[in-house]
């Protein structure tokens, strides 16, 4: 498997260069909104205030970073406050190496807009606060990505596999998990 | 490995694969010890019971008979797993006809001869596939759809995937294709007729040799012929 | 179901397993059933995940094209697009015209033929066996076409980062004018024979009714949302490639029933044949891939991209760490959100109607799975 290297980042310094890579320096992408991204910006920089750690975006879609532990009420306040973001498009886990992030891709129907909240967790033992009861799609991109990364979620009252099957040990999503060293079953 | 567990619909066994040991005879084949090679490998069925006891020419074209009517009426298990499901039902739909070879689809195992595994076949999915398996009656084929149930396909060294459902099941076609065209299928189950009545013709060979040895057997080589040869297995040669 | 039983009864739960001819795949459903009405419904999937994602990561860009047709294995270009898209909004490229017209051209042929399939497999779940046969006659032809173009009849692999792979043969416009008027044909005639059928109407219609709300919470997109009045489509609030030049309606249900869920994707098939007549009348000369390195090394960076498949929302958000493999690809699969929204639609309805609910929503386990 080729080794990654998940230091160049755009919320990351760039790490020095590692002289074991052959190929063309890697390249990092300008992060740049237009217009309308500027004005999503401006609102989820209102509507979260004091929350926001990072904030950055790319053409009409801004992210913020926020703290894990804040996550929960950073996302109640883009649900209800101006920004009425009413649906959870789309929940993930990205697995830095020394961190698990999390990004959620909130929409709002009203306004048509879309925002990205993003949270740091530890690789060990990784834990935030269940969305549930914020939006109900939260339920089954929990699940999975606590099968595939093993990200816990209290307040979720259902945490049962969802795409693997009971009794399967690790967590696959995660780069530690061998996947080609597999052996034939 | 058996598969225990209570009917109770609140905990249906759930499946923990354990690593699969060929060696410790944990192939599903039919043939007993003595493997018989010339019915080849796959399902065949017992054969019938007439010619156990009246052996000979009369049941010979009793079997051919059966051959025929069952290769020429084969219900399929309707079982899609993925993509090659819809390759599946273009073949049963009005443009290139199934149900003109006697092939109707049947959801239920318990009254279908063929089940066709269409599509990647995927470990959770693997004691739903078995018990599947289990329930069909004799006698039954097995056709591997697809290069996913061939040998794991395009998704090969996945974590989740069995490589190939002949970890599972013992398969007797074999389609490559991703997905294969309807017309490989219907290929498929034209070579699966033919091998049906093969299997028949074999069975008959079989019955007639053993109701020769019944009546005539064969007489002990000859010990005056035998002192002068030469032995052709030495040490060498597998035994 | 009114009336106070005189014993003493227990709910029932009742396995709809991973083989069923009306599941549309390998997914299980447990039904608790009190009688013949259902309690609460447990829907459990897994049985196809074949962990496309991380597969992903080890294969090039190139290489993912054939993962994509996978994941939704009816509507493969619709798939290859979006994730075409991500690789060329991560390289900061763009298709040519002719490549974005072609692109749109066989992917509203493919949203047809999706819903040819929904249509016959609906009927076939409610009973009726006739229009089966029909839609996938009409299939058989859109195949056709695809085969003539792209040389597969399902997964194409046809569409590349900056374009697509070939140009179209030279009889394609005559072809598809063609086709379009053989599949209007054959829509119609699925339509006049299901649509306003007194036996289909008392099956779907007030069956599995959900608010825009809480279809909106559940995240449900595509014909499921639309069907609750909600008017989100994909193409018409955050356009992309040449739909801005295009003359279409999205239809819109009222009620939030199957019927509704039912017609407007028969509407769709309507006005993706319109869009298709429009489309070739506009298809321009020119080249059909964008100029650039042949192995796509992009920029490290995230980038979140989603298209109108004929399920609903597909995302795909991509993450590159700058190498020529992703570093993390997401796909955010509509039948699996919309299945989020089977619970509150199926309780308190019978079991006959849990198979209707089921076939509305029109999910493809590849998707769901991955």
């Amino acid at each position: 498997m080729t080794e990654q290297e998940p230091q160049a980042t755009p919320d990351a310094p760039a790490a020095a260069e590692k002289p074991a890579r052959h190929g063309p320096p890697i390249v990092v992408a300008e992060e740049v909104l237009n217009e309308r991204g500027e004005e999503t910006a401006a609102q989820l920089a209102r509507t979260l205030g004091t929350l926001v750690l990072d904030a950055a975006g790319r053409e009409d879609t801004p992210w913020v970073r926020v703290d894990a532990a804040e996550l929960h009420e950073a996302a109640k306040k883009c649900r209800d406050g101006e920004m009425s973001m009413d649906m959870l498009n789309l929940m993930l886990a990205v697995d830095w190496v020394d961190r698990i992030q999390m990004v959620y891709v909130l929409y709002s129907t009203t306004n048509n807009r879309k925002a990205i909240l993003k949270a740091d967790l530890p690789a060990e033992l990784p834990t935030i606060d269940s969305l549930t009861d914020l939006w109900e799609a939260a339920t089954w991109y929990e699940r999975e990505t606590h099968d595939l990364f093993g990200v816990e979620f209290p307040g979720n009252s259902d945490m049962s596999p969802l795409l693997l099957y009971e009794g399967f040990e690790g967590h696959p999503g995660l780069k530690s998990y061998p996947l080609n060293d597999y052996e034939e079953w | 490995m058996a598969l225990e567990g209570n009917n109770d619909a609140q905990s249906l066994p759930l499946f923990v694969p354990q690593k699969w040991d060929r060696e410790k005879g944990g192939h599903f084949f039919h043939t007993d010890e003595g493997g018989d090679e010339s019915l080849g490998k796959g399902n065949h069925p017992a054969p019938n019971r007439i010619s156990g006891t009246v052996p000979g020419v009369i049941t010979a074209k009793l079997d051919d008979l059966i051959a025929m009517g069952r290769s020429n009426s084969l219900w399929t298990l309707t079982f899609g797993l993925a993509c090659c499901a819809i390759e599946m039902i273009s073949t049963h739909m009005a443009h290139h006809d199934f149900d003109r070879f006697g092939i109707v689809t049947w959801p239920s195992p318990r009254q279908s001869d063929v089940m066709i595994i269409a599509g990647t076949v995927v470990k959770k999915m693997a004691d739903p596939i078995r018990l599947l398996y289990e329930q069909m009656p004799d006698p039954k084929w097995v056709i591997a759809m697809g290069t996913c149930a061939t040998s794991g396909g395009p998704y090969y060294k996945s974590y989740s995937v069995v490589m190939g459902v002949d970890h599972i099941i013992p398969v007797d076609i074999y389609i490559p294709g991703c997905p294969p065209r309807p017309e490989a299928l219907m290929d498929a189950f034209m070579k699966l007729q033919t091998k049906i009545k093969s299997d028949a013709k074999n069975h008959q060979i079989d019955d007639l040799r053993d109701s020769v040895e019944q009546i005539a057997p064969a007489p002990a080589p000859d010990a005056a012929l035998v002192a002068d040869s030469v032995p052709i297995a030495t040490e060498g040669t597998a035994g | 179901m009114t009336t106070e039983p005189q014993f003493e009864t227990v709910d029932m739960m009742l396995n709809m397993g991973p083989q069923h001819p009306a599941t549309h795949g390998v997914f299980r459903m447990v039904l608790t059933v009190d009688g013949e009405m259902v309690v609460d419904v447990t829907p459990h999937i897994g049985y196809l995940h074949r962990g496309s994602e991380r597969l992903a990561e080890v294969e090039s860009y190139g290489q993912v094209i054939t993962l994509f047709d996978r994941v939704d294995y009816i509507a493969n270009l619709n798939n290859e697009l979006a994730w075409v898209r991500a690789g060329e909004k991560m390289m900061e490229v763009e298709a040519p015209e002719r490549a974005q017209y072609i692109r749109v051209i066989l992917a509203e042929l493919n949203r047809i033929a999706s819903h040819l399939l929904f249509i016959g497999t609906y009927a076939i779940d409610l009973g009726a066996m006739t229009p089966v046969m029909y839609c996938f006659r009409e299939r058989e032809r859109i195949e056709n076409l695809f085969e003539h173009v792209t040389g597969a009849r399902m997964m194409h692999n046809y569409m590349r980062i900056g374009g697509v792979r070939s140009d179209v043969p030279d009889d394609f416009v005559p072809w598809v004018r063609r086709l379009v008027g053989e599949v209007r044909k054959g829509v119609e005639e699925s339509d006049n024979l299901l649509s306003t059928n007194e036996v289909f109407l008392g099956r779907t219609r007030g069956v599995g009714v959900i608010d825009g709300p809480s279809a909106v919470s559940c995240g449900l997109t595509g014909p499921a949302l639309r069907g609750s009045g909600v008017p989100y489509d994909v193409r018409k609030d955050d356009p992309y490639e040449i739909y801005p030049y295009l003359n279409y309606k999205v239809p819109v249900g009222e009620n939030g029933d199957c019927w509704d869920r039912y017609y407007l994707r028969v509407l769709e098939c309507y006005e993706s044949l319109s869009m298709v007549e429009q489309c070739l009348n506009q298809l321009p000369d020119g080249p059909i891939m964008a100029a650039g390195r042949r192995i796509a090394r992009p920029p490290a960076g995230e980038v979140y991209v989603h298209s109108e498949n004929p399920r609903g929302d597909l995302g795909v958000y991509l993450v590159s760490d700058g190498t020529d493999k992703p570093y993390r690809v997401k796909i955010r699969p509509p039948s699996f959100c919309n299945l989020v929204g089977l619970r509150p639609m199926t309780k308190g309805s019978y079991i006959a109607d849990a198979v209707a609910i089921l076939g509305s929503l029109d999910i493809v386990l590849g998707e769901v799975d991955r």
